[in-house]
């Protein structure tokens, strides 16, 4: 199915088609995600034991630990990060991650803010999403 | 955003790489947080430690301070990984030292001060009431505008070098009046306190009061500074808190009315067994550690002589390391003072500049952790691969000394 596109805002710029990959709970990459894998190792988490690595991620909010941008960027070091990231709220975590993401490892990961969470459950596992960080915008489907 | 002229060319890189780096972060953030401005801070507080920010955070602090970086304001640094003076003896591996000390360069390099604290607003950076700054430590930055009057957003790993090299932050959250009003309020209804409850009460109003500024009411006129400090500190670690009014303590607060600035809000009652609840969460296991750890955040030298007192005459059990955590400058204080050789001759150690929930634990062949930090006991439980138990410092004592 088609959903979108669902208008947000584009905190970080840039345009990406990945898997998505949804959780429906406050997430964190600090002790959360293994940089070297990019496995959800967090136990609080409802997508523990999914990869992040080349998903469109959707999560609601940050959480926990003001390291957990350093943590994204070592995923990106490592190239297991996600493809784009998508949540309702503000993740400052995300935004600063992907914004050195750039300047340090030249690699362009969109980020965009605003989708509520109610969207994420209709999004079935696998589905292909189109993310534009310039519009702010995120497509369902083909 | 907007950025006045200065700002603009530093933006454009007329004032150097790493200026022109800072600045762009800087900026994507406020623009994020829908910040009008950048506003000057007095003081910075950043993330150096490995175990979090891993080789990236290394390219990320390399890059400033190759690239020209200096450090605008005085600017101090959360504990490293390791205790950076006695490590061997720690049983760090030699290479896991080797990036840490890599993150060390770089930040000296940036001017920083050498002051590795989780709590140096009791060491080394003192702002006076009314300040703004810009501090990384979810912990200091509670204790920061709820005591001492300062204003701090808690400072996110990047943006913290980026603020401390331009002696700018975005101008958002909790640098806002509207932002820093109490929306519920807590009434502490328990008579007897130990330390152990001091933590529970943080956590349990951390964890009850979402995105909520609370306040908490009742708190015995005996209380310390040290004691809120671990207050604070289980509060930010259970949730996104920033701050707790504390009528009476907090500058310009004095009653509930002030705090949520005339408005009523919904007020949750403290009861013992909302605390045994905390207590029964962050306790996982009855086995005997292989860790305690006392000072998630720092101890000051008066917990450490408090410490010192409890463990007069008495003898660690084999198997069992102890560690009390905390700065440089108070190790050196308790090293003069007899403090150091009275928990050394119980078997116990004091260990400076790191602290227990960013070392790695795991390589030192931990698997059992015990502690009175609701802090540490969140935060090692989290990962899953090693078990806390939770315990009033009292207790510990008795069980793993003779």
């Amino acid at each position: 199915m088609s959903v979108g596109p669902l208008k947000g805002k584009g905190l970080v710029r840039g345009r990406v088609k990945g898997e998505a990959l949804a959780s429906v709970k406050a997430f964190t990459f600090a002790h959360g995600v293994n940089p070297e894998t990019g496995e959800v190792t967090d136990v609080r988490s409802d997508i523990k034991g999914s990869n992040v690595k080349g998903k469109v991620l959707f999560y609601p909010f940050g959480k926990g630990s003001t390291t957990a941008s350093a943590w994204f960027l070592e995923t990106v070091r490592l190239g297991n990060h996600p493809a784009g990231i998508v949540t309702e709220g503000v993740d400052l975590s995300a935004v600063i991650g992907s914004t050195m993401a750039q300047l340090i490892y030249n690699k362009s990961i969109p980020v965009v803010s605003g989708i509520p969470r109610k969207t994420y459950s209709v999004i079935s596992p696998g589905a292909v999403v189109s993310l534009d960080g310039d519009l702010g915008e995120v497509k369902v489907g083909p | 955003m907007h950025l006045d002229s200065d700002q603009e060319k530093v933006l454009g890189g007329e004032d150097g790489e790493a200026k022109q780096f800072a600045m762009e972060i800087a900026t994507k953030v406020g623009d994020a947080v829908g910040a009008d401005s950048l506003v000057p801070i007095k003081s910075a507080h950043v993330l150096a430690h490995y175990s979090s920010l891993h080789d990236a955070g290394i390219d990320v602090l390399e890059r400033f301070a190759n690239t020209g970086g200096k450090f605008s304001v005085p600017t101090s640094v959360d504990p490293a990984s390791i205790d950076l003076q006695n490590w061997r003896s720690f049983g760090i591996p030699e290479e896991f030292a080797r990036q840490q000390f890599r993150l060390c360069d770089a930040y000296a390099k940036l001017g920083g001060m050498n002051c590795w604290s989780c709590v140096q607003y009791q060491v080394c950076n003192f702002p006076k009431r009314g300040e703004t700054v810009a501090w990384a430590e979810s912990s200091a930055v509670v204790f920061a505008n709820s005591v001492l009057g300062v204003r701090s957003n808690k400072i996110t790993a990047g943006l913290d070098v980026a603020c401390a090299v331009l002696g700018l932050t975005p101008k958002f959250g909790m640098l806002e009046d509207e932002n820093r009003v109490a929306k519920i309020a807590f009434r502490l209804g328990i008579p007897a306190m130990n330390d152990l409850d001091y933590r529970s009460v943080g956590f349990l109003i951390g964890r009850s009061s979402g995105t909520r500024i609370p306040a908490l009411l009742d708190l015995p006129a005996s209380i310390t500074s040290d004691q809120i400090k671990h207050l604070g500190a289980g509060a930010a670690a259970a949730g996104p808190i920033t701050m707790i009014h504390f009528p009476g303590i907090t500058p310009g607060i004095g009653s509930l009315s002030d705090a949520s600035s005339g408005e009523r809000v919904e007020e949750v009652e403290i009861t013992r067994a909302g605390l045994d609840e905390i207590e029964a969460d962050l306790n996982q296991t009855s086995e005997i550690p292989d860790l305690v750890a006392f000072g998630v955040p720092h101890l000051s030298v008066n917990e450490l002589g408090e410490l010192a007192r409890m463990l007069e005459g008495r003898r660690l059990a084999s198997g069992v390391r102890m560690y009390a955590y905390t700065s440089s400058q108070a190790y050196d204080m308790a090293k003069r003072t007899g403090i150091l050789s009275t928990i050394e001759q119980s078997g116990a150690r004091i260990t400076q500049s790191t602290d227990a929930e960013i070392s790695p634990l795991k390589l030192m062949g931990i698997d059992t952790v015990m502690t009175n930090s609701a802090k540490l006991a969140e935060i090692v439980s989290s990962e899953g691969d090693i078990k806390v138990r939770y315990s009033p410092q009292r207790e510990i004592i008795d069980e793993v000394t003779r």
